[in-house]
């Protein structure tokens, strides 16, 4: 039992944590505002961990700085996607019926078609680089300078973001969207400019949270896929559409994980991470943190 | 149509195919193969997430496990009882799984259904390392022609099963789950009994195919049986053939498997990329797919000549 109580895991397990929580973040804006269930969401970490890539071996520059770059540039295809294809989905009274199927059958496309577009300009083999490797000693905690400022800089962010959506005036119109599409159109809020910046905002924290794990992680094409599940397994474990509950239930499963793979084994981390989203699925669908009634 | 006009029918298009089987080239018998494996696939998706409206993205599990438990009684049993074994063990674990998984709906049992999928492959893996085997060889299986043969047999079983159903009181109470759960189970549908029998159903036939394809493929590997590119093409299959009728897929399932045969090989990114655009394309332009966008037109058609 003594590995439970290491400071080195529970560091590790406040990273995973936090960035899950910060990826996570995104998807609850879409889903929440939206009902699009968006399954490419991992698939925007990748485009993220490739750009800080890029960006480091072409021009040098570090994470913590083309972390914005990722971040611009998710943030612009979520743009791109909301003009070109999203908006005239949410339009179509045939589509909306069944949007989350529908936009679940899409995403899965997009997903595909994302993968293999990378795989075929930067083939599928692991990349990776250097990036503050020395070692970090903080109160018996030994980390890599990389995992500390990811730690720090996710943590900054994913607070930031969750404050500003609950406070400023754009975060209560969000807040009014995912409450209620309908109503909150009535007392005057710009329904499809609210549902393109959440997109935006999603896709971007996203990227950004890409650019970060770039520095933990090899990067393959296919990379972005358990963050997917994860990411779902969160919002669902802090109830859809629920952003700060969702910013817990990330925290919590980086704990779970983390401490799951140390008592069982890492070849359990994937069995451990469906196991718990599948029986969240069967038993408490409306979220731990939710009320009776499923969220529909 | 008569009954035994049916028959006729049926048989004919087991043995115009299935007689190729003895002067057709390896060749030829492969692509045969794996246009009836997925006519089968199709056939059995439809009868769960065609009818009710409960879309699978894991339907791989079951051709994987009936792959896996194959392997597990390969030498053991004589290999058509072996098969057969597979596809009742698999659809008996359906109905055990089923329960609780089929209480959950709509967009949440899309992703259930392939988080299912990964789960059980990882289990299999573990257990793999467990037992200390990386991979499982199948020696001496039946030539291919014996194979192709199975696998038109259990495609034109699918086809038939899933024409029979749809046409049936059970299709009819299935069709209404897909409509409204809610107001089918007030008006006393047995919902729940009815699900759980077309999951079963649904099982039953892949469960078979995995095992005769595991026959073909002559090596048993979880990272291949669960691949999830297998349910990812089905899904693709039937939304390209639409309607949740048995001629649909057939169209989709033809496109796809000459495709495939032309890119998988050599560009199986392009083949992917095909793939995923094509999805794209008909979820947001014909929703219906093929089959309806064309029975819809003709039978303008035919109204505007009346």
């Amino acid at each position: 039992m003594d590995i439970l109580l290491s400071p080195q895991l529970l560091a590790a397990a406040l990273i995973t944590g936090v960035l899950y929580a910060l990826i996570s973040l995104g998807l609850n804006l879409i889903y929440g505002t939206m009902r699009l269930l968006n399954v490419a969401h991992g698939d925007l970490v990748m485009i993220g961990a490739y750009v800080a890539f890029m960006a480091f071996s072409l021009f040098n520059v570090g994470p913590l700085i083309s972390m914005f770059a990722a971040a611009i540039i998710c943030g612009g295809l979520g743009w791109l996607a909301y003009r070109s294809v999203l908006q005239n989905l949410l339009a179509n009274s045939e589509i909306l019926a069944r949007l989350e199927e529908n936009s679940l059958l899409l995403f899965f496309g997009i997903s595909v078609v994302v993968q293999n577009l990378v795989t075929l300009f930067f083939t599928a083999d692991r990349q990776g680089y250097e990036y503050l490797s020395a070692i970090v000693e903080i109160a018996d905690v030994r980390l890599t300078g990389a995992r500390l400022a990811v730690l720090v800089v996710g943590s900054v962010i994913s607070i930031v973001a969750v404050l500003y959506l609950r406070f400023s005036l754009f975060g209560l119109a969000m807040n009014a969207l995912i409450q209620n599409r309908d109503a909150s159109a009535v007392v005057g809020i710009n329904v499809d400019r609210v549902q393109m910046y959440s997109l935006v905002i999603g896709f971007g924290i996203t990227g950004l949270a890409g650019a970060l794990i770039s520095v933990l992680e090899p990067i393959t094409p296919v990379m972005g896929f358990p963050y997917t599940m994860s990411a779902f397994v969160v919002i669902i474990l802090g109830g859809l559409g629920n952003l700060w509950g969702g910013f817990l239930a990330g925290l919590l499963l980086g704990f779970l994980e983390i401490f799951g793979v140390a008592v069982t084994g890492p070849e359990w981390r994937s069995v451990l991470v469906y196991g718990i989203f599948i029986g969240i699925l069967i038993f408490r669908p409306q979220g731990l943190l939710g009320h009776g009634r499923i969220a529909r | 149509m008569s009954n035994s006009f049916k028959f006729i029918c049926i048989a004919a298009v087991i043995i115009i195919p299935g007689s190729l089987s003895g002067f057709a080239s390896e060749y030829m018998l492969g692509i045969g193969f794996t246009l009836f494996m997925y006519i089968a696939l199709a056939q059995s998706w439809i009868i769960l997430s065609g009818m009710t409206g409960y879309i699978s993205l894991g339907h791989v599990v079951f051709f994987g496990s009936g792959a896996y438990v194959f392997v597990l009684i390969w030498g053991l049993v004589p290999v058509w009882l072996g098969v057969a074994l597979s596809g009742l063990v698999v659809g008996f674990g359906a109905i055990i799984i089923g329960y609780p998984v089929l209480r959950v709906r709509g967009p949440y049992f899309v992703i259930l259904s392939f988080g299912l999928a990964e789960l059980v492959k990882n289990l299999v893996l573990i257990n793999e390392a467990r037992m200390y085997v990386s991979l499982r060889p199948v020696f001496g299986a039946p030539p291919l022609a014996q194979l192709y043969i199975a696998m038109l047999v259990l495609a034109v079983g699918a086809t038939v099963l899933t024409f029979w159903i749809r046409r049936s009181r059970f299709g009819a109470g299935l069709r209404s789950i897909r409509e409204d759960e809610w107001a089918a189970e007030t008006i006393g549908v047995p919902v729940a009994r009815l699900k759980l029998m077309a999951f079963a159903l649904s099982g039953v036939v892949p469960a078979m195919v995995g095992a005769i394809f595991i026959m073909r493929s002559g090596i048993f590997q979880p990272g291949d049986a669960f691949n999830p590119i297998v349910s990812f093409t089905i899904v693709t299959m039937v939304i390209i053939g639409g309607s949740d009728d048995a001629p649909g897929p057939l169209l989709g399932v033809a496109f796809l498997v000459i495709l495939q045969e032309l890119l998988w090989a050599n560009w199986p990114e392009i083949y992917m990329i095909i793939l995923g655009a094509l999805l794209i394309g008909f979820v947001l332009f014909a929703p219906g797919g093929i089959f309806s966008w064309l029975s819809k037109n003709i039978s303008r058609g035919n109204k505007n000549a009346a």
